[in-house]
């Protein structure tokens, strides 16, 4: 068995990598994949808080590299799915303590034993990022619809395609909140993808139930009522090669809104 | 009540698991029982599951086996009869007590009969009621048997009358041991027949009840002290960090064999009498406090922190990141906090950890202080409260 590896990266920090890789790792393995989650952001790993899994680290992707320990000891099963594993990130060092050639050969070990291994990336461009792209042979941008987000997701595009491993390069739009983008006020899906000329595998929207996931440990794509949720297990879906239709991610705001739309999913 | 094979414990007057494990340990140290079939008395105390196995194993590790327990609280019975422990409910003192002194006027008349009749003692003249007189008469049988030999040797009653006589006794002598084995297995009953007996103790020796009944009320007060002690230090042990490695065993099912928790063991045990340090600040996560001796913080220490000490380690605020005490093997070591909130807890090569719930709890900060301490017991990792023993 030879799994992909997708990384999960931005360039841009904030824009809500660790929640993609939290989420679409939980999707994925929900959906009856194997899947393991490697956080590479070394001194300021969050991946263990979003799945909850803190309090079950004894050793980090830091004791398998310094061989301190063997890689499988060092995966942390997840509380609910036993086939989503998680390789934690080291708090107490930086992000020196790992090279690209290690991370590629625990990439590549992985792989074996993985359907997917999802690498969540830390922001920037200095050796974080070029540990975490090294082993990959895919990656997913995320990006928000701000100026900045977007010039920073431009150049990391930029950096992938230099990458000879990475074979494929897909447009994640974070954080889209429908409101604005109707009103003009905020970029929409469309213009994001036509700036960075690039293949979109989803949308997320802006959901506040994704500050409560953080805090309470649990991915969003648990709670079916959220719309961030779904839209995250349409991501999953589409990576694991099926076809699925963007979400319509427009909140109806008013009652007639509710109403129109009902009829309009009806006829 | 129990021939050779049994040895009662009694601990019916402590309070605290610790102070019965202490007297359990004792008993069983200073006497040579191996092979014996241990009751514990255990009065009102409750006690759970890993308690009661926490002393069984202390019991069979000195060759023993926890046969009985003896307890008057539910709870404590129930979780022992999930455990295929034999429970039974004690007689209850005050019963006794008032026995050793009612017995006396029954046994008075029923050797009264046998100096009369002897030749007529049947048991059918032990009705109900006189029923647990009757035990007790048996069991100062020594003393009925020594009267019908006084009578012998007195020569009061002719040989031919004699046999008959000792072959009756021994009859008599039989059965009353045939009815005391089942009035083991139904104790709950005789209480209720010695209860009776009480009620229908002549206004003659309403005297002589007084001061019983008040001994009874002292008893029950004293039960009811013992129970609020027992309660209170029920909640103060706020229980057992959960291991770490419950789910790396479940790991190691899956993978190949773990060896996890060989750290080094072998290094020679570091008592207390290390050197300390204080630190004034707060621990930050991402920060590293390794120290060979002891470790005092004045201070927090954040998630994502870490604290490796040879020996104790104490904050003065709030833990909660990883804290590993006597890291070098000393499993004496312990873990003290104002506020134990640690994601890990690890002493020695014992791993726990906090028991899965929310992130927030941990962001927000309290300023109600719990003082506690985390020591091993039982290769578990336990919190105490630190005002508790």
């Amino acid at each position: 068995m030879t799994g992909s590896v997708i990384v999960i990266t931005s360039g841009k920090g904030g824009v809500g990598k660790t929640t993609t890789s939290a989420n679409i790792g939980t999707a994925l393995a929900n959906l009856g994949n194997k899947v393991v989650l490697i956080d590479t952001d070394i001194g300021l790993r969050n991946l263990d808080l979003l799945l909850g899994l803190e309090n079950r680290i004894v050793y980090t992707i830091v004791d398998v590299v310094e061989q301190r320990c063997k890689l499988k000891q060092a995966l942390v099963k997840d509380k609910k799915n036993p086939n989503l594993c998680l390789l934690a990130a080291a708090q107490t060092r930086d992000k020196s303590a790992v090279d690209a050639s290690q991370l590629k050969e625990i990439c590549e070990t992985l792989k074996e034993d993985f359907d997917y291994v999802l690498v969540d990336c830390p922001a920037g461009i200095e050796q974080g990022f070029q540990n975490a792209v090294a082993g990959a042979n895919e990656a997913i941008v995320v990006t928000t619809p701000e100026m900045s987000a977007i010039r920073d997701a431009d150049r990391i595009i930029g950096l992938l395609e230099s990458k000879e491993g990475v074979e494929r390069y897909r447009l994640l739009v974070n954080r889209v909140r429908p409101k604005l983008v109707k009103s003009n006020d905020m970029m929409g899906v469309d213009d994001v993808v036509e700036i960075l000329s690039c293949d979109l595998i989803g949308v997320i929207p802006e959901d506040m139930n994704i500050i409560t996931s953080t805090n309470k440990g649990e991915p969003v794509v648990n709670d079916e009522k959220s719309l961030a949720g779904l839209a995250y297990m349409n991501v999953a879906r589409r990576i694991t090669g099926e076809d699925v239709p963007l979400l319509d991610i427009d909140e109806p705001t008013g009652l007639i809104d509710k109403i129109k739309k009902f009829f309009l999913k009806k006829a | 009540m129990y021939d050779n094979e049994y040895f009662v414990v009694d601990m019916a007057s402590c309070t605290s698991t610790g102070e019965i494990i202490n007297s359990l340990s004792l008993a069983l140290e200073t006497l040579n029982h191996s092979g014996k079939k241990i009751v514990l008395k255990l009065n009102n105390n409750y006690l759970n599951q890993s308690q009661i196995l926490s002393m069984q194993s202390l019991i069979t590790s000195y060759g023993c086996i926890l046969d009985t327990i003896e307890t008057t609280n539910p709870e404590t019975a129930a979780v022992a009869q999930n455990m295929n422990i034999y429970v039974q409910q004690p007689i209850e003192k005050r019963v006794e007590e008032k026995y050793d002194e009612d017995e006396n006027l029954e046994f008075k008349t029923f050797s009264l009969d046998v100096q009369k009749n002897p030749n007529d003692i049947t048991l059918k003249e032990v009705n109900g009621l006189h029923f647990e007189a009757d035990l007790d008469a048996m069991s100062n049988n020594q003393n009925r048997i020594d009267i019908a030999s006084d009578l012998r040797e007195a020569g009061i009653n002719p040989k031919s009358d004699f046999d008959t006589i000792e072959q009756q006794i021994s009859n008599q002598y039989s059965r009353v041991e045939e009815i005391m084995d089942t009035v083991e297995k139904f104790s709950p009953s005789s209480l209720d027949i010695n209860t009776q007996v009480i009620s229908e103790i002549p206004s003659e020796n309403e005297s002589q009840i007084m001061p019983q009944s008040v001994i009874t009320a002292e008893n029950d007060d004293r039960v009811e002290q013992n129970k609020e002690e027992f309660e209170n230090a029920e909640k103060n042990s706020i229980g057992v960090y959960k291991k770490a490695y419950d789910e790396d065993e479940t790991n190691e099912e899956q993978w190949e064999e773990v060896d996890f928790y060989e750290t080094s063991t072998n290094e020679p045990i570091i008592s207390d009498t290390k050197e300390t340090t204080y630190i004034t600040q707060t621990l930050r996560s991402g920060q590293v406090l390794e120290f060979d001796g002891n470790v005092v913080i004045i201070g927090d220490c954040h998630p994502g922190s870490e604290i490796r000490a040879v020996g104790d380690i104490t904050v003065w605020g709030v833990l909660s990141g990883i804290a590993h005490a006597g890291y070098k093997g000393n499993a004496s070591a312990r873990i003290r906090a104002l506020k134990m909130n640690a994601v890990q807890l690890r002493i020695s090569n014992c791993y726990s950890r906090r028991p899965d719930g929310t992130n927030i709890p941990y962001i927000i900060r309290s300023s109600i202080f719990t003082p506690e301490e985390a020591r091993i017991v039982d290769n578990e990792i336990v919190l105490y409260k630190i005002n508790q023993n």
